[in-house]
């Protein structure tokens, strides 16, 4: 067992010199590392709507368009859908939806609804594609809009936002063991860096324990959808929730572990934006029980 | 030729067919034989359950999707990682359909042992307990009543919200509805029982006895937190210690841990117990001297003490007590002991 210089343990984690020690441990990956962390505050919307599903959690379309125009608004500040659209995307983009491809999958009707308030703005549908998948997908795009489900996940804590790209590596399963805190190396690769617009989590019916293979019981009817242009500070405002509904139903603080990681180096390695809480400011409409962003 | 010769080429062509006879007897003999289970530990070669084609308002494709070692990840990414790090065989999966119900998928997951099987399912306790063909299903009273870590008391079957989880035998499954409807939980039942009838119901793994009950003073198991694994990425979905391996851990090690739980005047404290088993003695040490160097890498290793070569001590790190005993082929670990003198008795105590 050779010692491979300083290793991530849960001492640095509870000292919380993990920010420290996550950039000295991720060695190797110079090149992929931010020349700098992004500054000033992050935006990130979270909307919601109780009629989203129903009982039997099949998702309302016409609740879930009227949600996402609220959600594109309140994000750009702009007037309309469209005119919230063409401040993230061009025509002339070739445009690449993410969603999460299986295991507590993006529901199919909020890649729909996407993709038709996308052709509304006036984007050709040919330059609508679906993106996820191995390396030559982002490379076939100008823009990419990620669309990941919100869930917990066994090996990296939470399976959301920073854990989209991984099949962009070509190499899914090098971030499977200790090296999933490098999940953000990969926003970095020079065919998917700056190309991403908007990060829009469907978090209609998240999974708060045992990802990414689903046990029913660990899901929970949040009718949310959380989005942002930063996806580190989308990734916090989704963790904040997971974490928030665990210790709601523990009645006691129930970390998830691993801890994510992925999250804190996206921020402090890759510098792909914040995860301080203090530098996300939160947009916040519709229903509000169970918001657990308290 | 004389009468001689000829008498004695009559013998020869008249035992001919009696050496073949016998031959054939032989052979048949000892292929009997091979097939037979051995009766010194050998395994019995156990037979594969059988899905109905047909259950309820579902039904199957004739064969199964087959994953392998080689492909699992294709079939659920990082998810596969959690049965490669048990004694994986492989998994076969169907997906039953119906008409006007949401589909049934359903996985068998053919482990090399037992132990493995029921370590998938001892990484989560949650549902209800199903007895399956008279089982005694007493797992929530045990668990209120703190009775001993017994193997008989272990489900085998838990069912929540449309997924029932087994463990049988080699075999874990987990067969799912979309959507819980009335009839798909029959259906899931059904498939479950399919699954178990006619398989052995093998004890837990023998390393769950080193659970005790509870440690002085007042620290009771949480049997619903006691789980059995191999894999260090499994250990850091139940306790993070760290990015690396530092424990040596593989397919030829297994480890239990637990929470133990004490309430007093302040309220309830957890502490963590973790055990692990190495295949012999010098693997265990390595193993405890790397822990000792990534974990610990402030303090130096003890000296083995006694003839067992022995080595125990305590620290006070960042979230409380730590102590450890190593001895023989195993390591024991007590984290976030709220004072010295707990973790010293629990690790003497092991």
């Amino acid at each position: 067992m050779p010692h491979k210089g300083k290793s991530l343990t849960r001492r640095d984690f509870i000292r919380g010199t993990l920010g420290a020690t996550v950039g000295t441990s991720l060695i190797g990956t110079k090149w992929l590392k931010a020349s700098g962390n992004a500054a000033g505050s992050s935006l990130v919307a979270v909307v919601r709507d109780k009629g989203a599903m129903d009982a039997s959690n099949n998702v309302n379309p016409s609740v879930l368009k009227t949600m996402l125009d609220q959600t594109l608004i309140k994000l750009t500040g702009k007037d309309s859908t469209k005119d919230a659209w063409l401040s993230l995307v061009k025509p002339i983009d070739t445009i690449g939806l993410v969603p999460t491809p299986h295991l507590n999958p993006t529901h199919q009707e909020v890649v729909d609804a996407v993709k038709s308030s996308l052709i509304e703005a006036g984007i050709p549908e040919n330059k609508i594609l679906n993106a996820q998948g191995g390396p030559d997908k982002p490379k076939a795009c100008t823009a990419l809009i990620g669309l990941p489900a919100l869930k917990a996940h066994w090996l990296t804590g939470i399976g959301t936002v920073m854990k989209l790209y991984i099949l962009y590596s070509g190499r899914p399963s090098n971030y499977h063991d200790e090296n999933n805190a490098k999940l953000g190396e990969i926003w970095n690769l020079p065919f998917v860096k700056d190309k991403t617009r908007l990060v829009l989590v469907d978090a209609l019916h998240p999974l708060y324990d045992k990802g990414p293979q689903v046990n029913p019981m660990y899901k929970w009817a949040y009718n949310g959808l959380i989005a942002g242009t930063d996806p580190v500070a989308v990734d916090t405002v989704s963790l904040r929730i997971i974490t928030g509904k665990r210790k709601e139903l523990k009645g006691e603080p129930w970390p998830l572990s691993p801890p994510p990681l992925c999250v804190e180096a996206a921020d402090k390695v890759y510098g792909l934006g914040t995860s301080n809480w203090d530098n996300i400011k939160l947009e916040i409409s519709g229903w509000k029980e169970g918001l657990l962003l308290g | 030729m004389n009468s001689q010769s000829r008498d004695n080429t009559l013998k020869h062509y008249s035992t001919q067919p009696k050496l073949f006879f016998v031959v054939c007897f032989c052979l048949l003999f000892f292929l009997f034989i091979s097939a037979m289970p051995s009766k010194t530990g050998g395994k019995m070669q156990e037979s594969k359950p059988t899905l109905p084609k047909t259950v309820g308002l579902w039904t199957r494709p004739d064969a199964p999707q087959l994953v392998t070692a080689e492909n699992i990840f294709d079939y659920m990414d990082g998810a596969g990682e959690l049965y490669i790090g048990y004694r994986f065989d492989h998994l076969e999966s169907y997906e039953y359909k119906a008409q006007t119900q949401e589909n049934i998928l359903v996985e068998v997951y053919f482990m090399k042992t037992s132990d493995d099987a029921f370590g998938l399912l001892s990484l989560d306790w949650g549902g209800e307990p199903i007895e399956f063909a008279g089982e005694p299903g007493d797992f929530a009273k045990s668990r209120k009543a703190n009775s001993a870590a017994e193997n008989s008391s272990w489900p085998r079957a838990l069912y929540g919200e449309g997924l029932l989880r087994l463990w049988s035998d080699t075999i874990y499954a987990r067969i799912m509805a979309s959507q819980e409807t009335t009839e798909s939980k029959e259906a899931v039942l059904a498939l479950g029982r399919s699954i178990v009838k006619e398989r052995r119901n093998p004890p837990a793994p023998s390393l769950l006895k080193k659970l005790p009950d509870s440690f002085p003073a007042n620290w009771i198991l949480s049997k619903d937190e006691a789980s059995y694994f191999r894999s260090h990425l499994v250990l850091n979905s139940i306790y993070y210690l760290g990015q690396e391996n530092m424990l040596d851990l593989d397919l030829s090690s297994e480890a239990v841990t637990a929470r133990y739980e004490r309430k007093d005047s302040k309220g309830k404290k957890r502490i963590r117990f973790l055990l692990v088993r190495y295949p012999d003695n010098q693997i265990a040490h390595q193993a405890f001297a790397y822990f000792h160097k990534v974990y610990l890498p402030e303090h130096s290793l003890p000296l083995q003490s006694g003839s067992s070569g022995e080595m125990s001590n305590v620290f006070h790190i960042e979230d409380g007590w730590l102590g450890y005993k190593f001895q023989g082929n195993t390591i024991a670990f007590i984290f976030e002991c709220p004072d010295q003198e707990t973790a010293r008795t629990i690790i003497d105590q092991t």
